[in-house]
């Protein structure tokens, strides 16, 4: 007798009287019995417990299962955004031979490359906007407004950047170099200038020990 | 270098020994003003579930991916609306799961398409094959549920929602998230025990 009949119905209660449903919630929540001298010894219980636990088993399979997102989702997903965006989000540089527009999003891409070249920053992320003035205030707006994040403005570029650094370096030298090393890249990759970089630090992480690593595997020590 | 001083703060900066990644508030906050970077950041945290709960809803991978697409495109559309009052992971699954009805509403007279079980792939050893039968046996029993005990089996049990989230995200009280994750699982059993 396992609780069930043949079209796969089960009774509320097994003929020992105890719930299919506290022995179905025992399975799939995996608690303690509620009864658990009487499920011991009682044959009806056993035999519901041992059908309930195979037929429950693919379900346990299936949802340990590792699933993953297509990359066709994020590039769909991407590339959709990227033709919703607003046009106009462009940095000019005036050359003899004609005019280069670069879009805000790839400065905004030099820049987070930039900052995470400096030693101690482990992340950072900056994006793109832009408008018709020239003024950075007016671009760029306030720091923590939703318009701050990379305004151009014809060939000047205003940079706020979020970073996320290792406990123990200096944030200031850090945030210092962070605005040194995105001026220097914008520089030289666009030709374009930065007029003002604003960094904010959003996250303090452990970072890991750098220096030689002796044979034995132990950090080296100076 | 800059041309005026720059400004420098460290006002969000708290310490954390979770692996690095920018604080969630962060990236819809730089979302919502549009940068793509950001946003793009978000898909990467959040698509694996969504497309997860998708797949198990629908339980056809070119639906799911369809469904997870333009949940994101929704969400991407509506950001600046977003208030933040539920987490960005609650407002997505609630559009996520809103295509999948939709989707299974449109698909009402067309017979079920099940692609995706392991059934048809290259067969391996006998056992591996009866466990590969069991479980698209339990991919279709779950399709064959009604769309509400079926969305709140998925969120619980495949996505591993609290019955408190999930009656967040399907709008109901805990109590009636757990009754209705229940009378999925009894649904389920029975639909088990038919195909043994």
């Amino acid at each position: 007798m396992t609780g069930a009949d043949r079209y796969g119905h089960w009774a509320a209660r097994l003929p020992c009287g105890r719930a299919v449903d506290d022995l179905m919630a025992q399975v799939t929540d995996g608690g303690a019995p509620v009864e658990g001298e009487h499920q011991r010894r009682c044959a009806h219980c056993t035999a519901a417990m041992a059908e309930l636990e195979a037929l429950w088993q693919p379900v346990r399979a299936l949802a340990a299962e590792r699933v993953r997102a297509p990359s066709e989702v994020l590039q769909g997903v991407m590339a959709r955004v990227r033709e919703l965006m607003e046009p106009g989000w462009y940095a000019v540089v005036s050359e003899p031979e004609g005019k280069t527009r670069i879009a805000a999003r790839v400065l905004g891409a030099y820049a987070r490359l930039a900052a995470e070249e400096v030693s101690g920053v482990t992340l950072a992320i900056g994006g793109g906007r832009t408008g018709e003035s020239t003024s950075a205030a007016e671009i760029a707006g306030d720091p923590g407004e939703a318009a701050s994040n990379v305004g151009v403005a014809g060939a000047h570029v205003v940079v706020d950047v979020d970073v996320v650094v290792q406990m123990g370096v200096s944030i200031s030298a850090v945030g210092r170099e962070v605005q040194e090393r995105i001026a220097d890249r914008i520089a030289a990759y666009t030709g374009l200038t930065t007029h003002q970089v604003r960094v904010t630090v959003v996250d303090v992480v452990r970072g890991h020990t750098e220096g030689p690593v002796a044979e034995d595997g132990a950090a080296g020590q100076a | 270098m800059p041309t005026s001083p720059s400004e420098f703060s460290g006002r969000e900066a708290a310490p954390s020994s979770a692996p690095a990644a920018i604080p969630e508030a962060v990236l819809l906050r730089r979302a919502r003003a549009g940068e793509e970077a950001a946003f793009e950041a978000l898909v990467r945290a959040h698509q694996d579930r969504a497309y997860l709960t998708a797949l198990r809803l629908t339980g056809n991978r070119q639906d799911a991916q369809d469904s997870v697409q333009e949940a994101f495109l929704q969400a991407w559309r509506s950001l600046p609306r977003f208030r933040g009052d539920s987490s960005f992971s609650t407002w997505l699954t609630r559009i996520v799961i809103n295509r999948c009805l939709n989707l299974s509403r449109s698909a009402r007279a067309l017979p079920a398409e099940l692609d995706d079980g392991v059934m048809g792939q290259e067969p391996g050893a006998d056992d591996l094959a009866v466990g590969a039968q069991r479980q698209d046996a339990v991919r279709e029993a779950v399709l064959g549920l009604p769309f509400d005990q079926r969305a709140a089996l998925v969120l619980h049990t495949f996505a591993g929602h609290t019955h408190a989230e999930v009656g967040h995200i399907l709008g109901i009280s805990e109590t009636a998230a757990k009754v209705r994750v229940h009378r999925a699982r009894r649904a389920l059993f029975a639909g088990l025990q038919e195909w043994r």
